[in-house]
């Protein structure tokens, strides 16, 4: 993974000092609220409904031992012993003191991690698929380009102070493991016709108020000009997205408003204009970034006789195999899903001791290599397959190998109302009770994949839009009510999910969830996923059942 | 005479600042040297030139120095308006000012200009300000100070990592 | 009937006027039914900006002779987090904090919270 040299150890070092001064100023009345607030939130400190929240950075969701020990301690010492994962790969610690935050981000700075530009109208945390380096289906690392892009943005002197905020995120394989589809700028990675390789830039994509899938702008880019043609794309945004309502700030709104055809040939006209030499990285700099990520394998046999057998001894390990367990490129090796999601508890959660069982095994069996995905679960991406028995023993004991990657219990949710100060509802005991109705191992996998992702508030923050089921939390009349959404989907086939019908009522939700299922075990077809039957049958069969006593 | 706070060869200094604003329903112009509007650029500025006085144009945030484009090389001051310090149009303005325009004029950062952004304005190129804040040439300098290094590049002379770090392989 | 409460700065405490005060128990907070006397105490927190962030007036309701704040939201900070009932003020139990869960749990889709009635 990509190491500090000491530009890169300064850089922090020098955020850290700042951020001190600045909140020395807040607290002796020097600087305003106003004025200290976006200072905070792009060093990542949100104050929420009972405290301070800090977002720390996880760039492109990858982290090894010493940062997971480091992130597990600042918990125990600063929190409440624990940790959220979030659907954009950072950290979230939601007991924070303000008088706190700036030794958290000495002792960040200490093992080469920050919490800069995880809020703010700025440039956020760069995403790459979180399988990157391990799976086969790749045609480059993507965090390569994840990292060149974060450190050109990182404290980027003309896109500090966007109409809002700006997220990108990278793809590399043809199946989609980061939602490019949702993100102001995708970039998935293409192979050119002369076999060089570049991206399709799509853009303005998003969720929230008025969610959007993006489009695409540029059906090849060289990879060698993506940092001059993102300044170009970013210039445009920073000169005409809207700045009177912060529901139409963001940069879908630009690209549709304008159409994306001539957003295109105004991103085009700005990047013919700039010397690109000045922006794009020079190959040096690049092949020094890419050095970081090469990994060597051993060569193993593909076939471990010790996995198999464990497998056929004992089928509660080879259930899991069958849903936690990835193949890797190099023969003989696997990517182990670690599932935070154990029903009846918080998705995305990770205590303390957990943090550091995933660090320990990340070092003994995974190359010291762990990494969070926008699902909220964790993953130990080089773990050879003769290993993999004494390493999900181990995840067991901990509560972190609930068999579910991508099924009913794998939910998606945002700490909603018991934490933010956005919320309009509550969004992990939905996520709960749906969860612990559906616990049992056999027919979670009965019902094969289903993914449901709940959101408390309009910003979206569980992806609810791209849920298979996807459920939003309202207001209605002070209650907490919740609208549902069917056929969403954030991969490569993405969509933005159709109303069921009138929101329901908080305590009415996981039985609906129960009646979809329902319908859903009922009509499908041929292997059908829960996806697959409802675009096949449309929402009428599911409205029926769940509104069926209201006719 | 109002000062404001310049980047010379001795760094952030409060200077005298000779120039006066006139406002577009202004029907006296003082004798000296004016800042004025696009609009009232356009209409007055060929007249006030010729009188010999030196000129230099206020910008909004939402207009684009690309229409000034002609007119640079006769002005001595172009101030950008910050209508709110959040509003980060004026980033743009001032690279392009300086970057694509080559203006070798003053840059002025006026209207909710705050020492906490000294570094961005200062690697924009903006290189005169009116703080918002009462803040002194000093706040500025150490504001703008903060970090020794920077990521990429803009319209300053500070050397991005990237090639610091080929130049020392 | 209203109520005042703030962030501090500090910490990010959710805490209540008394009096003058800042105070952490919910329990201790000083009522106001003349909204002369709210605004003014809201007027004397928010010329504290150093001790207190966003102080506002909470809408309060009577319930079983115990008065809580209307929102569910001011309920919840007045709390903690559902989701881990030992976090948060709620760890300290009492009878103003059992009747700010009860009112919370029990509550009817007709929107009107005095028809709330405990199990």
């Amino acid at each position: 993974m990509y190491r500090y040299d000491t530009i890169d150890k300064e850089f922090v070092a020098d955020r850290a000092n700042e951020f001190r001064e600045q909140v020395g100023r807040r607290l002796a009345g020097e600087i305003t609220e106003e004025q200290f607030k976006p200072i905070r939130l792009m060093n990542g400190l949100y104050l929420q409904l009972h405290a301070y929240m800090l977002r720390i950075s996880i760039p492109y969701g990858t982290l090894n031992a010493a940062k997971l020990r480091k992130l597990a301690w600042i918990a125990k010492t600063y929190d409440r012993g624990y940790g959220h994962f979030t659907t954009r790969t950072n950290l979230q610690l939601h007991w924070i003191k303000l008088r706190d935050a700036p030794d958290i981000l000495e002792h960040l700075a200490e093992v080469e991690m920050h919490a800069m530009q995880t809020s703010g109208n700025c440039i956020r945390n760069i995403t790459a698929d979180p399988y990157a380096g391990a799976t086969s289906d790749e045609l480059d690392d993507p965090r390569v380009w994840s990292e060149a892009i974060r450190q050109w943005a990182t404290l980027h002197p003309e896109f500090s102070f966007l109409p809002r905020k700006f997220k990108i995120a990278v793809s590399a394989s043809a199946k989609d493991r980061t939602a490019t589809r949702i993100y102001d700028i995708g970039l998935a990675m293409r192979r050119g016709r002369n076999g060089e390789l570049g991206f399709e830039v799509m853009v303005g994509g998003g969720l929230g108020r008025t969610p959007y899938l993006s489009h695409t702008i540029r059906e090849f880019l060289p990879t060698r000009h993506l940092l001059s043609y993102l300044e170009a794309i970013l210039r445009v945004y920073n000169r005409h997205g809207r700045r009177d309502n912060p529901w139409k700030a963001r940069i879908k709104i630009l690209v549709n408003q304008l159409g994306a055809e001539e957003f295109a040939r105004q991103v085009e006209e700005e990047w013919a204009k700039s010397d690109h030499e000045l922006v794009d990285l020079p190959d040096v700099e690049l092949a020094r970034i890419r050095g970081h990520f090469a990994k060597s394998f051993e060569t193993l046999p593909a076939r471990s006789e010790a996995f198999e057998a464990a497998k056929a001894a004992d089928p509660e390990f080879a259930r899991w195999t069958r849903h936690n367990l990835h193949p890797h490129k190099a023969p003989g090796y696997a990517i182990v899903d670690v599932s935070l999601k154990t029903p009846g508890l918080t998705p995305g959660d990770a205590s303390s001791e957990q943090m550091e069982l995933v660090a320990d095994l990340a070092e003994r069996y995974s190359l010291d290599e762990a990494r969070v995905n926008y699902q909220q679960n964790l993953i130990l991406p080089h773990v050879k397959l003769e290993d993999v028995p004494t390493v999900w023993r181990e995840l067991k004991a901990a509560g972190l190998a609930t068999p579910n990657i991508d099924l009913v219990t794998d939910i998606i949710a945002c700490p909603g109302l018991d934490y933010c100060t956005l919320a309009n509802a509550r969004a992990i005991p939905i996520a709960q009770q749906i969860a612990e109705r559906f616990a049992d191992d056999e027919k979670a996998e009965e019902i094969g994949e289903l993914k449901i992702k709940i959101s408390g508030c309009i910003n979206a923050c569980g992806h609810h839009h791209v849920g298979h089921i996807g459920i939003l939390g309202v207001d209605k009349k002070g209650e907490e009510f919740y609208q549902v959404t069917l056929g969403g989907s954030g991969a490569e086939d993405a969509a933005l999910g159709a109303i069921l019908g009138p929101a329901l009522p908080y305590e009415k939700v996981a039985e609906a969830v129960e009646q979809l299922v329902e319908v859903y075990l009922r009509e499908r077809k041929d292997g059908e996923r829960f996806l697959d039957t409802f675009r096949r049958t449309g929402v009428a069969p599911f409205k029926e059942a769940v509104y069926a006593d209201v006719h | 005479m109002p000062t404001y706070i310049k980047l010379t060869q001795d760094g952030l200094t409060t200077t005298e600042d000779p120039f006066t604003f006139v406002a577009d329903d202004d029907q006296y112009i003082p004798p000296g040297d004016v800042i004025l509007s696009l609009a009232r650029f356009q209409a007055d500025g060929e007249r006030l030139l010729s009188e010999g006085r030196a000129v230099g144009v206020r910008v909004t945030a939402d207009e684009t120095v690309e229409s000034l484009a002609y007119d640079l090389p006769r002005l001595s001051v172009v101030a950008l308006e910050f209508p709110k310090f959040r509003d980060g149009r004026q980033y743009s303005n001032a690279r392009l000012l300086r970057e694509r325009y080559g203006y070798e004029g003053e840059v002025r950062a006026v209207g909710d200009v705050l020492r906490e952004q000294a570094q961005f304005m200062l690697r924009c190129g903006i290189d005169a300000f009116e703080p918002a804040d009462g803040s002194t040439p000093e706040a500025w300098a150490h504001a703008a100070g903060r970090f020794r290094h920077v990521y990429q590049r803009a319209a300053d002379e500070r050397v991005p990592a990237f090639v610091l770090r080929a130049e020392r392989q | 009937m209203k109520g005042l409460t703030a962030n501090r700065l500090i910490d990010g405490e959710v805490v209540f006027w008394n009096a003058g005060e800042w105070i952490e128990r919910f329990a201790d907070i000083e009522m106001f039914d003349d909204a002369a006397a709210a605004e003014a105490a809201e007027a004397h927190a928010k010329a504290q900006p150093t001790v207190v962030v966003d102080p506002y007036l909470m809408d309060l309701v009577e319930i079983d002779g115990v008065w809580i704040p209307v929102a569910y939201r001011d309920r919840l900070r007045a709390l903690g987090p559902t989701n881990h009932l030992q976090h948060g003020k709620q760890a300290e139990g009492g009878k103003v904090v059992e009747t700010l869960q009860h009112a919370h749990t029990a509550a009817r889709s007709t929107g009107r919270i005095n028809l709330i009635k405990r199990k």
